[in-house]
């Protein structure tokens, strides 16, 4: 990487970023562009953008489908776990970090052990389970089992254990109680450990479908991703138009929000793999 | 404190241990407090179904006719070891992961040098690159389905350049399914690879560099010696999750429309989907648990070996 050779090199890693830039961001634009064609230039014409502008997809859709009904549902248990998931996985990781309670290390081993047990093994019981307490067709079935997690425990847990315990003396002195210190002096400085947890929830929640398939497959509680799932397997051919407008409504908003939050996005990603 | 200074005081303080326990737990009791809710959700939701995939294994059950249990032993397991659609399954999982695996770490690891040397706009790049991560499966298999189909615009443009003579239609093909979506996969996912390789070069020492540059070395022997050894645990990283993960794939094959078998050669038949039928469609919750713990062994085996055999650093 010597001066005289760097301008060679670095159009060439431009050129290449940009290609794969433009490979990354093609599909996209052809979901959107696809969203506004109408249905006989879906099917005769090979055009990227649309000849002719057209929202019959849109407004297609929303007569097909209750897509505000769909945003609902995936709100309702997006925001709820991530609430909840955020929240009792600080509590249960500031425990692990700075209380020493007698067998904490041994429940902390415990508990690492358990993290390491694929996730497809528990599938099949849990469904058992959760038929015979009856939660099917309800959404508890997926928020209470989401509520905390033992790999969000783990990451709070890491990134608290750097926080001084000069710092909790010194609210106990004050005489602050134990949840006070918790939610004034260690909330706030793990805000960026809280972040992490918050973002990968409320992504797998949002994202997911099969959970919703397994638990949640009425009509009228179909999430966002499980309800374009249906949606296409309904009238194969018929309804392109539809579902490239539902693909675009669904996908669309947390591509915005990410636009805005990427460093965190980025972040929570790679403190996953920081934190093995 | 020495070791045998720690044991002589906890011989010596032997008798007041019990007391000190209670004062310790009085003290520090506020821990169990907050653990509770976490512990507590997980014995019900991760303890107790654990236990019970075990003993699931042992009957024939089904939802339609709960009180039907019959006890069938080990018949399960015989049969699960020895089920063609599980291992064909498998073997699809295993050319699958063999093309994602490779694609998306090399890539990832090419992007990842590139943005390194790069002064201007990286930040930009990294933010287009990890756009698919965050998108969901359904969608990106949605489009990725388009993309790729016998009227899309790839095949398209590889019948203009004449690489293929006529369109493919893949997914009924016996083999093209797997290897479409490790296509699609990499797309998907080869900007968790950049960022994360990408950290791993900002943590390397520069001096490094400097030293082998005054030696005449170059970029390629730079890159060879340098970046690619002290990536190591990054790379290994990738590649544990990445096994983990690919093994129990299942959202992929059924987002792109195929039927709970995989198709009808079963081309894109995965463990989980097999799983899936048989609990759902043969409603046989028994043996779908018993291959859900079969699946579960192999992928702990996989994952010990790699921890056996390829260790993340010299430490």
């Amino acid at each position: 990487m010597t001066a005289r050779k760097f301008p060679l090199t670095s159009i060439l890693a431009y050129a290449v970023l940009i290609i794969g830039a433009i490979a990354v961001l093609y599909p996209f634009v052809f979901m959107v562009s696809n969203s506004f064609k109408p249905g006989s230039e879906l099917l005769n014409t090979r055009a990227l953008f649309p000849q002719t502008f057209t929202l019959t997809g849109y407004t297609g859709v929303f007569e097909e489908l209750n897509v505000l009904r769909l945003f609902r549902n995936s709100l309702l248990l997006a925001v709820p776990i991530t609430i909840l998931n955020t929240l009792l996985s600080a509590l249960a990781g500031y425990a692990f970090a700075k209380i020493p309670f007698p067998g904490r290390n041994y429940v902390f081993g415990f508990m690492l052990t358990t993290m390491m047990i694929p996730a497809v093994l528990f599938l099949i019981p849990t469904y058992v389970l959760i038929y015979n307490i009856g939660w099917v067709g309800r959404f508890e079935s997926l928020i209470v089992p989401s509520a905390v997690s033992v790999f969000n425990i783990f990451l709070c847990r890491q990134f608290m254990s750097g926080i001084p315990d000069e710092l909790i003396e010194a609210a106990r002195m004050d005489g602050a109680g134990e949840i006070t210190i918790f939610l004034q002096v260690i909330l706030p400085l793990a805000r960026p450990a809280l972040a992490t947890v918050a973002i990968l929830t409320f992504m797998g929640s949002w994202n997911d479908f099969f959970g919703p398939l397994l638990y949640l497959n009425q009509p009228q509680n179909w999430t966002l991703q499980l309800g374009l799932l249906q949606f296409r397997g309904t009238v194969p051919g018929e309804n392109a138009q539809q579902i490239w407008a539902l693909t675009t409504i669904i996908t669309i908003p947390l591509v915005i929000v990410y636009f805005f939050m990427q460093e965190q996005f980025v972040k929570a990603f790679a403190n996953v793999s920081l934190s093995k | 404190m020495s070791t045998a200074a720690a044991v002589q005081s906890a011989r010596t303080s032997k008798p007041a241990a019990p007391s000190r326990l209670w004062q310790r737990i009085r003290r520090n009791g506020w821990g169990y407090m907050f653990i509770a809710p976490w512990l507590i959700v997980y014995a019900i939701f991760g303890l107790y179904p654990l236990v019970l995939s075990f003993f699931l294994t042992y009957f024939n059950y089904s939802f339609v006719n709960p009180g039907d249990q019959a006890f069938v032993g080990i018949g399960n397991w015989v049969r699960g070891i020895g089920d063609p659609l599980f291992w064909k399954g498998v073997s699809n999982i295993a050319i699958n992961q063999f093309i994602f695996i490779a694609l998306k770490n090399g890539l990832g690891l090419l992007i990842a040098a590139l943005l390194f040397r790069v002064r201007f706009g990286g930040r930009f790049f990294r933010t287009v690159y990890f756009l698919p991560v965050i998108t969901s499966t359904v969608a990106l298999m949605t489009i990725g389905d388009k993309l790729a189909s016998p009227d899309g615009p790839l095949q398209a443009l590889l019948l203009n350049g004449g690489l293929i003579s006529r369109p493919i239609f893949w997914k009924s093909d016996p083999s093209l399914p797997m290897i479409v979506i490790a296509l699609i996969n990499t797309w998907k996912w080869f900007g968790i690879s950049v960022v994360i390789l990408l950290a791993g070069m900002y943590g390397i020492d520069q001096r490094q560099y400097e030293a082998a540059q005054v030696d005449g070395a170059s970029s390629w022997q730079l890159f060879r010696f340098i970046t690619l050894p002290s990536l190591r645990p990054q790379l290994f990283f990738l590649f544990v999750v990445d096994v983990i993960n690919g093994l129990q794939m299942f959202g992929e094959v059924f987002s792109l429309g195929f039927d709970v078998y995989g198709g009808v050669n079963h081309q894109a038949l995965t463990p989980v989907l097999y799983l899936y039928a048989t609990a759902f469609d043969q409603s046989n919750i028994g043996y779908a648990s018993t291959l859900g713990l079969l699946l579960a062994l192999l992928i702990a085996g996989l994952t010990f070996l790699q921890f056996r055999f390829v260790p993340a650093s010299e430490e």
